[in-house]
């Protein structure tokens, strides 16, 4: 652990000064990203000597500025005035894989196999991360994956419906009828 | 007399059976969304958002305000019986509330806190009624200058004031700020950060920030660190108070109320301040001995009532600079800005000439919201409490397939549905590392308008900034800006210093 670290800083006592670290370089090069975008805005400003390109330039002088600020205070005894964070200290990085599979596969089926199914599948996919993520026995027994899988169509289907039928809202179906 | 003529046209208009049902399954929804921990009324109101495109505007923002008000309630309940307060509005509550649950006394503070609640919105409500139309009507000679300032002031408070670190609200604040940058500029019509992404042009959607940041957030947040944290629920008695219980709920509600209208109607926002206040002052008032010995241990009903009661006076008046100014001082009041820009309404001081018909039709359904609550939640909180009985793992993705209908039914975009990922990504991270999340949300309505602002004022003082030094009301409100932004710190400089004077 880095000597200056403040040992009464909860999350600095955990030697976790590495992570915020990472966080304020994230800030800083997202800062510098920002500016690398407002090369391209124009200036022109018309009588209000403001263009739009000066809101870009504010925002990534400041963000780079806090980025930098960032990466000191956790260099230099961790961030001040913070809370524990909630939870366990542990990151449960498998439940994580999976809620993650069931978002993004969600995003990229939805279109395909319609909004039903693809939500059905986000559901089963993530409460399945959850269920292992709370510890819960029987997790991999087909009767769980099944009534999940049912739970998931109850949910999705009358959602699915209010939206298309009685608000008219298009979402995307397996079929053009409004109903699968 | 206009406006008791105006408010009674806004009755006619909200008593309509349809408009009444919007508002009752507004509250209904409004309590659930309340009652269940991941989900808050920001979020609810967001995921809803697509509705705009089919609803009337007066039917939804019926709707609307009665999610907003009825997750105050609801926020209450879960507060009070498992101690796990949904928002920063109920910590207060939690902290009372559910030390009086577990000597037993959860009906109690359920009642206490459910009514508190209706006297406090009423009362609120009469003051957005009577102030409101006065507010815009002064606030129709502000110039851009003014409104820039006033802005301004909306974001040193929400990022600099309110939270814990000044660097990560500002943080937060100019993320917030960079994610309104995206797309077309209002005025040039020139693209920003769009790069060679077409979905991009129109910016990017209230509701994919805020359903990412609250909703998949939170649900990433639950499968990362909270998988095996356990609730414990206190259990529930009967919802009813004693006379002692009233003869000390009743000051202590007009005390918070007192407290919150005030602290709703400046652009400033935020309900921990006058909670805490509330509850600080409870504290102190407390004369009898039982009563004071009953705080901090067994649970001190005046501990729920004033803040209870500060809470939903603050969140009443809030709508005032909604309305008025289009000023939005918290996450919910954002997304109903939000809202409204999707009917291409700017709420501000022309909406109570322009849209009065709407604006009192709203005010009008405060009231009927608050009667419609307190029936909701009474007699029928042991409904409401069954919920809690969800499991976890269930609820948290099935809230990821609402997270998809809002996200999606907005644009009817895919490519929102990966953006929506990220989104949840970084709230993660900013709640793991302690970002308040408020800020990004804030800055990224506020910021077009507050630019848009600053421009015009710019063009008017033909490129000089001393066009924000010229109006004594511009003037006045930099001194604000400086004042709320220098004060804090010296008054803990200050506390600091007589706080080591006393320990040497």
């Amino acid at each position: 652990m880095d000597e200056s670290v403040d040992a009464d800083s909860p999350i600095a006592a955990r030697g976790a000064t590495w992570p915020q670290t990472l966080v304020g370089v994230g800030v800083l090069v997202t800062g510098l990203a920002l500016a690398f975008g407002a090369i391209g805005i124009s200036s022109e400003a018309g009588y209000g000597g403001v263009g739009p390109n000066f809101l870009p330039w504010l925002v990534s002088i400041v963000l780079t500025v806090c980025g930098a600020w960032i990466v000191w205070e956790a260099r230099n005894g961790g961030f001040r005035d913070m809370d524990a964070p909630s939870g366990a200290v542990e990151t449960y990085w498998s439940g994580f894989v999976w809620v993650s599979a069931g978002l993004l596969l969600n995003a990229a089926l939805i279109t395909t196999i319609g909004f039903i199914f693809s939500c059905m599948l986000c559901y089963l996919l993530a409460v399945q991360g959850l269920r292992r993520a709370s510890g819960q026995g029987g997790v991999n027994s087909p009767r769980t994956w099944l009534v999940d899988a049912v739970t998931g169509v109850l949910i999705s289907a009358p959602v699915f419906w209010m939206f298309t039928q009685f608000l008219a809202i298009n979402l995307p179906g397996l079929t053009s009828t409004g109903w699968l | 007399m206009d406006i008791f003529n105006a408010l009674m046209q806004g009755f006619a208009a909200a008593i309509t059976p349809a408009n009444l049902l919007w508002c009752l399954v507004g509250c209904a929804l409004g309590t659930a969304v309340g009652v269940l921990p991941g989900i808050g009324p920001a979020v609810a109101v967001a995921m809803l958002l697509p509705i705009t495109g089919k609803v009337d505007i007066t039917a939804s923002m019926i709707f609307f305000s009665g999610i907003y008000y009825g997750a105050m309630y609801g926020g209450s309940t879960t507060s009070i019986l498992l101690n796990t307060p949904g928002e920063t509005a109920s910590m207060v509550t939690a902290m009372e509330g559910n030390k009086m649950a577990k000597s037993g006394r959860a009906g109690a503070a359920l009642a206490t806190a459910a009514i508190g609640s209706f006297v406090a919105g009423t009362i609120a409500t009469v003051v957005v009624t009577l102030f409101a139309p006065f507010v815009a009507e002064f606030a129709v000679k502000l110039g851009p200058p003014e409104y820039f300032l006033l802005m301004l002031l909306a974001f040193t408070t929400v990022s600099a004031v309110l939270g814990k670190s000044t660097l990560r609200g500002m943080t937060a604040l100019f993320i917030g700020l960079a994610v309104g940058c995206v797309g077309l500029d209002q005025i040039s019509g020139q693209g920003r950060y769009v790069g060679n992404v077409p979905e991009l042009l129109d910016g990017i959607e209230i509701v994919l920030v805020a359903v990412g940041l609250f909703a998949v957030a939170e649900v990433l947040y639950a499968v990362l660190f909270e998988g095996k944290v356990v609730e414990a629920q206190n259990t529930l008695s009967r919802v009813h108070m004693t006379k002692r219980d009233w003869k000390r709920s009743i000051p202590a509600w007009l005390r918070g109320t007192a407290i919150g209208t005030p602290f709703g109607c400046i652009p400033a926002g935020g309900t921990e301040i006058p909670t805490f206040l509330s509850y600080a002052m409870e504290k102190k008032l407390a004369k009898d001995k039982d009563a004071k010995a009953e705080f901090g241990t067994t649970g001190a009903i005046e501990g729920v009532a004033g803040p209870e009661a500060a809470n939903n006076a603050t969140v009443t008046a809030a709508l005032i600079p909604l309305l008025t100014l289009g000023i939005p001082t918290s996450n919910t009041t954002a997304i109903l800005l939000g809202a409204f820009q999707n009917y291409g309404i700017q709420p501000g001081p022309q909406l109570f000439t322009t849209s009065a018909a709407l604006v009192w039709a709203l005010i009008a359904s405060l009231y009927i919201g608050n009667v419609m609550l307190l029936v909701l939640n009474l007699p029928m909180v042991g409904l409401w409490v069954k919920l809690l009985k969800i499991p976890k793992p269930q609820l948290y993705a099935g809230i990821l397939i609402f997270a998809t209908v809002g996200a999606y039914g907005m644009r009817q975009s895919a490519f929102d549905l990966f953006l929506l990922y990220a989104i949840g990504v970084l709230g993660v991270i900013m709640r793991r590392f302690d970002f308040p999340t408020a800020p990004v949300v804030v800055g990224m309505i506020l910021g077009p308008l507050a630019e848009a602002q600053l421009r015009n004022a710019m063009s008017i003082g033909e490129g000089s900034a001393a066009v924000f030094f010229q109006r004594p009301m511009s003037i006045a409100l930099i001194v604000v800006v400086l004042a709320v932004l220098i004060l804090p710190r010296v008054a803990k400089a200050m506390a600091l210093k007589k706080e080591r004077a006393a320990y040497v």
